[in-house]
């Protein structure tokens, strides 16, 4: 080293960019970019295979029935997984892998499909999500964070995603099919549910969001659309890392211009020195006719890229900041939903459920037609209420409407409705019917656009899990 | 060690660059066997993530290698790559060419379903390790080439740390698996490969370390 502490050889290198093209600079950035990538995953490939590793040479170390033959065989498989996943990386998934057998859903940005994979016959999800619409929307940054968590999450409340792969212009994800259709779907079909079936329902999701939530997540959008009925008729939280649906209606500047229009049609001044408004609305809501219409137009509102405001809690909207106590407020909503037959804030318009849902206190009405315990009534209103005095998750689960529920054991008990599937492939409990208009193989980029959009740089993704079955 | 008077010291041996670094460390964690798991699909694994990687970095450097300022595939003072054409002859191509032939094969190889198989079920055939030795010293050129033509503009674009941390991560697995000859890095007597004292320089560093060391 020479007197300044630098190494005799250090060089002062003048940088500069001139003499170069112009996309030079943003390619090499993409191409830094991508390493990085590259090295994050790889070092925590090496250490979540470190992990499941070490997980089974401990269990087999501590089983001392095990024959030491079968230990051996054991470990075998293990590595057998291991090396299928490292093919796997290798593997170009797309389109032709993959054969539609029925569009099942649509959302915001594009639809889900059952398909099936051609080469080993199984059955899976695939949701298409359009990558302009999504740029336009500014949907990347929060998409692609909580892919991350939820892709890593093992839990049994959320849906599980395999594969992701993208082309220029759609994004493919590939999940696991849960066969017995949605919450809304159910709800549409069967109206309301008896209290017990209630309780089973929202126990469960009080588990999936108290999951979520571990994962430090907050939902924010759970509605029953998002609510997926596994084979055996238990649920699951549809994978909202991608579903995208609350960021749209998160988008600040889409609520504030809601904020104001909806001020432009009735200031609240006006709102609340008007009693006999408030009646009005009041008189709407149990009116038979207006509730049917709100459901015939249920399914269109959850395809539309606007979305439905229904159970989303006023704080959201209110941009204060808020916690993740903001999803018990939507369950609130969803149980309201379930007993009574529609959400607490229904209206014929967007504007006026966002503004129903802001004062609160004026609109929560229980109907005098429908029955309801004391309990249900009492953790509704203690659910859908500011969020200082919302119930926490301990308090829910000890609120006396669960008395009884088995909090650790629910997944394993007989779940109120099972669904009767013929074969794997059965799509009987989705409106497959009213889903026109939508093609029925994905159409795929349509021209060759160059597979350099960084936007999505990490979205193409392989679950470990998949390799042992033969994905 | 002083150089030959008249020819400066290669900026990626000189500090700061060559302790520049995205990984820190040694690559051991990421080089090593995944215990149990089939060596075959590893090594497939990482030629495969080699080969994108380096095409990318190479996608950003081809604008300045050209047939102009690259007639030939030079990676050290007296040294220029020859390509083995069609009859067998040995050929002087000039450096873009040379690089877009190796990548070209390369990715042939790797849509190759016999060569590199993908299907379940489908085994590595016996052929596998000498095709892949053949494939690292052809990568080994392009990253020699590189360093040798072109470091100044990766300095320019800010790329060492990455591009350095990419190399040396080859040159570990390439040595842990035995996929690389140490002539092929340092070179013949009188004919050295820039990438030589590199390597000599990353070794004394500590950052070549074998996983089992
Ligand atoms: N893994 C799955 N298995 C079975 N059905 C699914 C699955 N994922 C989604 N669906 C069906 O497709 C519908 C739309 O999916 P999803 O809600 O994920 O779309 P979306 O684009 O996220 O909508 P939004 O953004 O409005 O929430 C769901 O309501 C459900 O009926």
């Amino acid at each position: 080293s020479n007197s300044n502490g630098k190494p005799a050889d250090y060089v002062y290198f003048e940088r500069t960019t001139a003499g170069f093209s112009d996309d030079a600079v943003p390619r090499a950035k993409g191409a830094q970019l991508k390493l990085e990538h590259f090295y994050k995953v790889a070092v925590d490939a090496a250490i979540e295979r470190n992990q499941r590793r070490v997980e089974l040479e401990r269990k087999l170390a501590a089983d001392t029935s095990m024959s030491d033959e079968r230990k051996q065989r054991q470990l075998q498989q293990l590595g057998k997984r291991e090396s299928a996943f490292l093919r796997l990386r290798r593997t170009k998934l797309g389109l032709e892998d993959f054969r539609t057998v029925k569009v099942i859903g649509k959302g915001a940005f594009g639809e889900v499909r059952v398909v099936q994979k051609t080469d080993t016959g199984k059955i899976y999800a695939m949701k298409t999500l359009r990558k302009d619409e999504m740029l336009k929307k500014d949907q990347l940054a929060h998409v692609r964070a909580e892919r991350d968590v939820l892709a890593e999450s093992n839990s049994p409340w959320v849906v599980q995603l395999y594969y992701s792969f993208q082309d220029s212009a759609y994004l493919y994800l590939i999940m696991e099919f849960l066969p017995g259709g949605d919450l809304m779907t159910m709800l549409i079909k069967y109206d309301t549910f008896s209290e017990d079936v209630t309780r089973f329902y929202i126990a469960e999701c009080v588990l999936a969001i108290e999951a979520v939530h571990s994962l430090g997540f907050i939902h924010r959008d759970i509605k029953p659309d998002n609510i997926l009925i596994d084979k055996d008729g238990h649920i699951k939280l549809s994978d909202f890392g991608l579903s995208t649906g609350f960021h749209k209606q998160h988008d600040s500047s889409y609520y504030q211009r809601l904020l104001e229009s909806a001020n432009g049609v009735a200031s609240p001044t006006t709102q609340a020195r008007n009693s006999v408004m408030v009646n009005a609305i009041n008189l709407t809501m149990s009116s038979k006719d207006q509730i049917a219409t709100w459901k015939a137009n249920r399914r269109k509102l959850a395809y539309s890229t606007v979305g439905t405001p229904d159970y989303i809690a006023p704080e959201i909207f209110l941009q204060k900041g808020y916690g993740n106590e903001c999803d018990y407020w939507s369950l609130g909503a969803i149980m309201f939903e379930c007993l009574v037959g529609y959400p607490p804030f229904c209206s014929e318009s967007t504007h006026e459920t966002y503004h129903k849902i802001i004062q609160w206190p004026n609109y929560l009405m229980f109907p005098d037609d429908v029955h309801l315990s004391r309990e249900a009534e009492d953790i509704i209103r203690r659910l859908i209420t500011s969020p200082d005095r919302r119930l926490s998750v301990d308090q829910i689960k000890h609120h006396p409407f669960f008395y009884g529920v088995n909090w650790t054991g629910i997944r394993n008990i007989d779940a109120p409705f099972i669904p009767r599937l013929r074969s794997i492939t059965d799509t009987s409990y989705f409106p497959t019917d009213e889903l026109e208009q939508v093609p029925d193989e994905p159409v795929g980029a349509d021209s060759a656009g160059a597979n350099k959009d960084l936007a999505f740089l990490g979205y193409t993704f392989k679950r470990f899990s998949i390799s042992s079955q033969a994905f | 060690t002083p150089t030959s008077p008249g020819v400066a010291k290669p900026l990626y041996l000189c500090s700061p660059f060559v302790e520049a670094a995205l990984v820190k460390g040694n690559f051991k964690h990421i080089v090593m066997l995944p215990k149990y798991a089939d060596v075959m699909e590893w090594v497939a694994v990482n030629i495969f993530d080699f080969y994108q990687n380096l095409n990318s970095f190479y996608g950003v450097l081809a604008e300045c290698c050209t047939s102009q300022s690259c007639p030939s595939m030079c990676a050290g003072p007296n040294l220029n790559y020859t390509w083995i054409n069609q009859d067998r002859k040995s050929v002087q191509l000039p450096a873009p060419t040379y690089i877009d032939y190796v990548m070209t094969w390369i990715q042939n190889l790797l849509d190759d379903d016999n060569v590199f198989p993908t299907k379940s079920g489908r085994e590595f055939s016996q052929t596998f390790p000498s095709t892949v030795k053949h494939v690292y010293r052809q990568l080994l050129r392009v990253f020699a080439h590189l360093y040798y033509a072109h470091y100044p503009q990766i300095l320019h674009l800010r790329s060492e740390p990455h591009f350095n941390s990419l190399f040396a991560h080859f040159l570990a697995f390439g040595k842990e698996y035995e996929l690389l000859d140490i002539k092929d890095v340092k070179g013949q007597p009188g004919v050295p490969v820039g990438i030589g004292a590199l390597w000599e320089r990353w070794k004394e560093m500590g950052i070549l370390e074998s996983p089992n060391a």
